[in-house]
């Protein structure tokens, strides 16, 4: 279960590998961690047996960096994959976000591969998670091992739902990259679906109108009051863009016209005019209104539209005012 | 199963004022115990905060332990009818750690030395986790009001172009 820290400023999420013994699973983290530049990860930490095999989990932080303000952090895992381990991978199993599924091409492997899906499965609908729900990605090692099974088999047993699949000789590196960064988008596009602008009700006209307000403030001068700009076309877009986002998520009420009392075009100057003192109050009521709970949707959209026009018919009013003066 | 869809509906997100209130109950604690640090992990192994001198360690591999070290002696308790461990405690010759559980969800890492002493660190320890708990349970209770940018997902893509190669 990612971690959401807005304090920090942080994301984690949980990567596992899972596989049937020997499939590749270990490799496909010695890989990674020997590629990914050392700036963007931890050390590989592995609790294996003295014959390197893992006895509990290898482990090793990524980190991604700053995504948007969040600073993205990965953790991968990989299980043990002899059978009479499960007890441990269930363990290990627990919390991922996203899941690698290693599976042997070679052809004295194919049933304890398939049994070793059915296992996930399990495992995971023991912890109350869907298989389908769950961001996954199948990897399909060892395609360099003579007489390896036909990728067309392994997708007809293995991949009925046709989930993003890789051919990777792991050993060599090949294809191990791309399958962790396609989980890693599928696990961010699922977290960002769940945490993202949309996934609460005025949260998303919120966010935008922080920026409209910062917008307007970029645009202001020391108070010199010298010759206005038109209205910043940055906010102009995301003031379009707030606009959309509310019309998108009150489809029964219709579009509104783009607000066309602005500012009339002047010539680009170096200093701007201070933004109108209601942009401020607009942010603060438009806090409490994020703040406010589903029910009130609808007023919260129709109540945003309002201080929108307000603050462009304001900041129209100023304008024209200063240069007739 | 219950128990696990419950935890998953009800996922914590950290805000400043959780973290804030979380740290000083962490430095009143350290004040007290003498320990050397505490942190705060979550039984998935991600960490959520921690205190003290916590350079030396590598914070994300000692959460990734710690959770794995006690989600298997969970195990372990079940086998002996008990629902769960509350507390574990490891003796080095010089640090020591124990775990103890915070809530349903968390874990709670401190490491002390010989300076201080077990029966200190667990007197302060039990209302230390007394706290947390109240804390997290109002964290839990509260509605999101932050949500992660609305490019988040477009920027996610030169990242990990960035990391993983194009």
């Amino acid at each position: 279960m990612a971690q959401v820290s807005f304090a920090n400023r942080q994301v984690s999420c949980k990567i596992v590998y899972y596989g049937p013994a020997l499939s590749g699973k270990t490799t496909n983290i010695e890989i990674v961690h020997q590629k990914v530049p050392d700036n963007h990860r931890g050390e590989l930490t592995s609790i294996a047996t003295e014959g390197d095999r893992t006895l509990f989990f290898d482990f090793m932080p990524l980190d991604l960096g700053n995504v948007a303000g969040m600073n993205t952090k990965f953790q991968l895992y990989t299980v043990p994959g002899q059978v009479y381990y499960n007890a441990t991978r269930k363990l290990v199993l627990r919390g991922a976000d996203g899941i690698v599924f290693v599976a042997d091409s070679s052809p004295d492997r194919f049933e304890a591969t398939i049994e070793s899906l059915e296992n996930l499965k399990e495992n995971l609908a023991e912890q109350g998670v869907d298989i389908s729900k769950i961001p996954l990605v199948i990897q399909y090692n060892k395609r360099d091992v003579p007489g390896a099974v036909e990728i067309s088999l392994l997708q007809s047993r293995l991949n009925p739902r046709l989930i993003p699949h890789f051919e990777a000789i792991a050993s060599t590196g090949q294809g191990v990259m791309q399958t962790l960064k396609t989980l890693s988008k599928l696990v961010l596009d699922q977290l960002n679906r769940q945490y993202g602008a949309r996934s609460i009700a005025g949260s998303a006209v919120s966010v935008q109108m922080k920026e409209v307000s910062l917008n307007a403030k970029n645009t202001s001068s020391a108070g010199t009051g010298k010759a206005p700009s038109r209205v910043d076309s940055e906010t102009e877009k995301t003031i379009q863009a707030v606009s959309a986002v509310s019309a998108a998520t009150r489809p029964t009420r219709p579009a509104q016209p783009r607000p066309v009392r602005r500012a009339a075009p002047v010539k680009p100057a170096a200093s701007r005019i201070s933004p109108p003192r209601s942009n401020k109050k607009i942010v603060r009521q438009v806090r409490n209104v994020s703040e406010i709970q589903e029910p009130t949707e609808r007023h919260i959209g129709r109540a945003l539209l309002l201080l929108f026009l307000i603050f462009l018919l304001s900041g129209g009013l100023a304008v024209l005012t200063w240069s007739l003066f | 199963m219950d128990k696990d869809q419950q935890l998953r509906d009800e996922r914590l997100v950290f805000y400043r004022q959780d973290m804030e209130k979380i740290e000083a109950v962490f430095q009143e604690f350290l004040e007290l115990s003498g320990s050397l640090c505490a942190m705060l992990v979550d039984k998935d192994g991600h960490l959520i905060t921690q205190a003290g001198h916590t350079m030396s360690y590598d914070p994300d591999t000692i959460s990734a332990l710690v959770a794995g070290s006690f989600a298997a002696t969970c195990e372990m308790a079940r086998l002996l009818g008990e629902e769960e461990f509350s507390l574990l405690f490891h003796q080095g010759k010089k640090e020591s750690i124990q775990l103890a559980l915070v809530g349903d969800r968390s874990l709670i890492a401190i490491v002390f030395d010989v300076s201080t002493t077990l029966g200190l660190v667990r007197l302060y320890s039990a209302e230390m986790v007394a706290k947390l708990v109240d804390i997290l349970e109002k964290a839990k209770k509260r509605p999101q009001a932050e949500t992660l940018a609305v490019n988040f997902g477009a920027v996610v893509d030169d990242n990990l172009d960035g990391v993983f190669g194009g």
